[in-house]
């Protein structure tokens, strides 16, 4: 094993922590990733759920990742395959009609001249709004928040110079950004459109993973962030070959190719603390493994309050990391089916072009999603899901033997805290909950079913290790966002612990497979180590 | 022959007064026109019943900023605060939860149900204060303009950022959390207690479409604590004589500083001619020639209807298009025989003389919000219940009361039926749950007035009911209320001014629109400054 003096032990071999693991490598650290299950990734893997049938079992669609860490770490080189089907987003509604979102939005304009003129027209210029907003936001993806407090000329610089692109988007963008920020999705889907499947298409990516209904305050940001990483306010239908595991094994690959260390069946038990700084992690069965610095891709209450000795930290931060939400409400229905379900709002089925291929949207009014939302304030499980539903194998039957097929049922809302019952008893009902709104669009779905697994926030805890079960590392509220994530005073990766340092979702710009946290964190890490 | 004024200022409630009071102290020939019989907009006292006045509309005196109040001298105006002291919360199990202004009793109470709240209670206050203290210059500054590339813009941003930074970093974090976050949310921060919870995120929810589970809605908690660094010595209080004496005061004031003040005057439209605004024409045709025309009356009001859209350019009346009003809330006035006996503290005590909030749990709070998403009044409304008679006699026959009850949620807009079909079946549900606290409560009632939103537009000109002229929400604050860009009491019509609580700060008793309104004026017209 690497001399400590350049050794690095990294928390976890989510995605982001094997990214933070590449640059640490390339910058002639010695990484070791310590993760606690048998197969690297995180909420990013591919596992085989049922005999024959393998699917993305969590995150079943790549953030996008993000270009420059794709670039920097030469993925494709590693065999990495990225798909992009035509259709991306297709979304049904119970009346038999339909909705399909295209890359291309003046095609999309076309598709839905049939369902509103109005609409059509507006969709263009509402994704080149969010375009030109989005390319003053990026930026921001690869920058460390600036401390409030103690402000870095750096920090002084770039904001200038946001400032400047800020009154460079104009009058009429730059106040749609600031409108835009604290408002509710379901204001600004009703701002642009008035068929009402379009604004649930829309407001569904701003209550993705959180604790929140179109209708609450907020829920516009995820739109923004959106526009900021891929340029596109409807997050694209970007998979991966092989499955989310194929990426984050290409990430670990690529970690271990520039001299990084990726132990699996490693679980950390606490960090080494020694003289307030970390010295170290202390394996479960004992095995101390020392370093010169560590850097935890768990999420921010499992590192603070299970990782590091209470004793070690102010009472103060305590309280804030106590206060951090991360009360999740989603959950997970992988299934192997016998055959490609039949849609009633599709004729054909199959191929590439076929609108199964991308993301399939199940929530077909504002209210719809609502309602869903409802439950979970409640502590209940939304009885009619708003689901998001991928069929990987119509573009890579790899995961499943010939002529079967795997659908990956990612729902909301499904909450961590249930009133009556936990997700032990109640599981298998919210599983039907979940078939049962899916049939309604799909009739024949219930018999093809040959093998199904349920992920329940519960799962997303114990199994992946997800406080809370929240899948985005704590909410992306406006609270807990930016230079306040995960607290206010310390979205810098760093943390009261000297050499413990954050490279999760739980930071800046948090959830979602882009790699950015771990390039964030990696580059911070590299700056306190002097190695260049 | 036309006559000719300084300004005209549009609407004689308590912030077209405000407005007007400064422009005829700035030495200005001032002029305002209300549509009604009776000053004040939504400040008024009404004799509904024989014997029986109400502060028909707004209720309580919160946050009238005190250099008004020094300023126009209202005191020598008649004006009189009277303490409304604490706030009683009924609870169905037979509990109750009872706040006053005295904190020792407070913490005592609080302590009943929860000792560590009443500790959290003390912290809870002073850094509720610090923020306070953070917000309260904003209330008197004209919000600036973010996109504008003038130097005193930038200035006024970076006097903001300045502010900001100065904060410690603790309240950086309450701060950012109390303008971000949920009442509720916030509220689990530092206490424990349900109904504690419960009857203070109501505050956060008046007059908003939104719940107190939604973010955005922590902001409003603030305003408690505001009336205490007024130096007010009461953050809440009763007008003697209701809040139409509020209004009265600032007439005088306004009067005596030499302004005309007609009511019963409606205006048909206001006169633009090359983009200027010249006067304005009445309903009964007079036409009355002013150098600027100040606005009291909602965007909606003003623009559409009084100016018109051709005048207007078409991004400005998109904006004003999307600004949300969704008025929320009603209004049930009460006259009563006797004094309700609420079961959780029977007989009649000092608790009466404050608040009654019907705000049992924040799971009631919340579904009482989701009756109203999808179309419905509340079935159980939180409700606000003020007993004005037993502070101030005057109001009520002897031995008799006015009750004034404030009822949410109340959507303008009603999936099934229409509010003049509804409007008693609403009066009943607010009746219903009152007597469920209090078992003696529906024998005491002589009269009933029921005021459902689109009562409140109809009668006192707020559009889809909404009392503060236009949702506090987010995107509808500072520099973005009204509209993107128009921020600053002006508007695309030369010489034609806002000054009403759809401008900044907006909202509640304040004055502090119609202030800043009065303040742009004179600055525009080289008329001096504030007197």
């Amino acid at each position: 094993m690497s001399n400590v003096s350049d050794r690095v032990v990294i928390i976890g071999g989510g995605h982001n922590g094997l990214v933070a693991a590449c640059y640490l490598a390339r910058a002639g650290l010695r990484p070791v990733v310590l993760e606690r299950r048998g197969v690297v990734g995180g909420a990013a893997v591919t596992e085989e759920f049922h005999p024959g049938f393998r699917a993305s079992t969590l995150a079943h669609a790549a953030g996008p990742l993000s270009p420059q860490v794709a670039r920097d770490l030469d993925l494709g080189r590693l065999g990495l395959e990225f798909i992009r089907p035509e259709v991306q987003v297709f979304a049904p509604a119970p009346d038999g009609r339909s909705l399909r979102i295209y890359e291309d939005p003046a095609r999309t304009a076309r598709e839905l001249q049939g369902l509103s003129g109005a609409d059509a027209r507006a969709y263009p210029e509402f994704c080149e709004s969010f375009a030109r907003i989005g390319r003053v936001l990026a930026p921001l993806l690869t920058r460390t928040p600036p401390s409030l407090d103690h402000p870095t000329p750096g920090d002084v610089w770039h904001f200038g110079k946001l400032g400047k692109d800020f009154r460079g988007l104009g009058k009429k963008d730059a106040y749609r950004l600031l409108r835009w920020g604290p408002m509710a999705v379901a204001d600004l889907a009703a701002e642009w459109f008035e068929t009402e499947l379009l604004r649930a298409v829309v407001a569904a990516r701003g209550i993705t993973g959180a604790f929140a209904g179109p209708w609450s305050a907020g829920t516009s940001v995820p739109l923004l962030m959106q526009a900021a990483l891929g340029g596109s306010p409807l997050a694209p239908a970007v998979f991966v070959r092989g499955g989310m595991g194929a990426l984050t094994e290409a990430l670990a690959a690529a970690a271990r190719a520039g001299g990084a260390e990726v132990r699996t069946g490693a679980g950390v038990e606490r960090v080494l603390v020694e003289g307030g700084a970390a010295a170290g992690v202390v394996l479960e069965g004992g095995e101390e493994v020392r370093a010169r610095a560590v850097v935890s891709n768990a999420d921010p209450r499992r590192t603070f309050l299970s990782l590091v000795e209470p004793t070690e930290l102010d009472p103060d931060f305590l309280a804030k990391v106590r206060g951090y939400r991360a009360t999740g409400t989603a959950a997970k229905l992988n299934l192997a089916l016998d055959g490609l379900p039949a849609f009633k709002a599709l004729g054909d089925s199959g191929g590439a072009a076929s609108p199964l291929a991308g993301r399939v949207h199940i929530g077909p009014e504002i209210d719809y999603l609502e309602r869903a939302f409802d439950a979970a304030k409640y502590g209940d499980y939304s009885p009619e899901p708003y689901l998001d539903v991928t069929t990987p194998t119509v573009t890579d039957p790899s995961l499943a033997p010939e002529g079967k097929h795997v659908m990956s049922v990612y729902a909301q809302f499904a909450p961590y805290r249930l009133g009556e019952g936990d997700w032990s008893s109640r599981g298998g009902g919210f599983a039907d909950a979940v078939v049962r709104t899916l049939s309604a669009y799909a009739p024949n779905l219930p018999d093809l079913i040959i093998g199904a697994q349920l992920l329940t926030p519960h799962d997303l805890e114990r199994t992946y290790g997800l406080s809370g079960g929240h899948p985005l590392h704590g909410e992306m509220s406006l609270d807990q966002f930016f230079t306040f994530r995960p607290f206010i005073g310390w979205a810098q990766y760093r943390t009261p612990i000297k050499n413990l340092y954050l490279c999760g979702a739980g930071t800046h710009p948090g959830g979602g497979v882009s790699g950015l946290p771990g390039l964030n964190a990696g580059r911070e890490v590299l700056k306190d180590l002097k190695k260049h | 022959m036309a006559q000719k004024y300084d300004c005209i200022v549009i609407g004689g409630g308590h912030n077209g007064l405000v407005n007007a009071a400064y422009l005829a102290r700035a030495g200005r020939k001032v002029l305002v026109l209300e549509r009604r019989h009776v000053l004040g907009g939504a400040a008024v006292t009404e004799e509904v019943f024989p014997g029986f006045k109400f502060s028909v509309a707004s209720y309580v005196v919160s946050l009238l900023r005190p250099e008004i109040i020094r300023e126009l001298d209202l005191p020598r105006h008649g004006l009189e605060i009277l303490p409304l002291d604490g706030t009683f919360t009924p609870m169905p199990n037979g509990d109750y939860l009872w706040r006053v202004n005295d904190h020792a009793k407070t913490r005592r109470e609080i302590a009943r149900h929860s000792k560590l709240d009443a500790e959290a209670y003390d912290e809870y206050g002073k850094a509720m204060v610090e923020m306070g203290r953070f917000v309260k210059p904003i209330l008197s500054m004209t919000p600036p303009d973010p996109t504008s590339l003038s130097p005193k813009g930038l200035l006024d941003l970076l006097f903001l950022g300045r502010r900001f930074r100065r904060l410690s970093t603790e309240d950086k974090y309450n701060q950012v959390q109390l303008m971000t976050m949920s009442a509720v949310d916030f509220l689990d921060r530092w206490f424990e207690t349900d109904v504690l919870k419960a009857t203070m995120s109501a505050s956060g929810i008046i007059g908003t479409f939104l719940g107190v589970r939604s973010p955005g809605t922590a902001y409003v908690l603030l305003h408690h604590y505001m009336g205490e660094i007024d130096g007010a010595f009461r953050s809440w209080g009763l007008a003697r004589g209701g809040t139409g004496a509020i209004s009265n005061a600032i007439a005088d004031a306004a009067r005596e500083a030499g302004a005309e003040i007609r009511t019963e005057s409606p205006i048909a439209k206001i006169v633009v001619k090359d983009g200027r605004a010249r006067g304005v024409v009445l309903e009964d045709g007079d036409e009355l020639e002013a150098a600027v025309v100040s606005s009291s009356v909602d965007p909606r009001l003003t623009f559409m209807k009084m100016v018109g859209e051709e005048h207007l350019p078409g991004e400005f009346v998109e904006d004003i298009r999307r600004y949300k009003f969704r008025g929320s809330s009603g209004k049930v006035n009460l006259a009563l025989d006797g004094l309700p006996d609420f079961t959780a503290l029977p007989g009649p005590g000092a608790h009466l003389r404050g608040a009654v909030s019907i705000s049992p749990s924040v799971e009631y709070m919340e579904r009482a919000y989701d009756d109203a998403k999808y179309g419905r009044f509340s079935r159980r409304p939180y409700i606000d219940i003020v007993i004005p008679s037993l502070t101030d006699p005057s109001v009520a026959p002897p031995g008799k009361h006015v009750m004034s009850c404030f009822v949410q949620y109340a959507p303008y807009n009603l999936k099934e039926g229409t509010w003049d079909e509804r409007r008693e079946e609403f009066g009943d549900t607010v009746v219903d749950t009152i007597a469920e606290h209090a078992p003696n409560f529906r024998e005491l009632i002589r009269d009933r007035q029921v005021l459902t939103p689109l009562d409140l537009e109809r009668q006192f000109g707020l559009s889809e009911g909404n009392i503060f002229q236009g949702e506090l929400t987010l995107e509808q604050l500072f520099f973005l209320r009204p509209a993107p860009g128009w921020a600053q009491y002006r508007t695309p019509i030369r010489d034609l001014y806002m000054c009403g609580s759809a401008t900044h700060p907006g909202g509640g008793i304040m004055g502090a629109s119609g202030r800043n309104g009065a303040a742009k004026i004179m600055k525009d017209k080289g008329w001096g400054g504030i007197k």
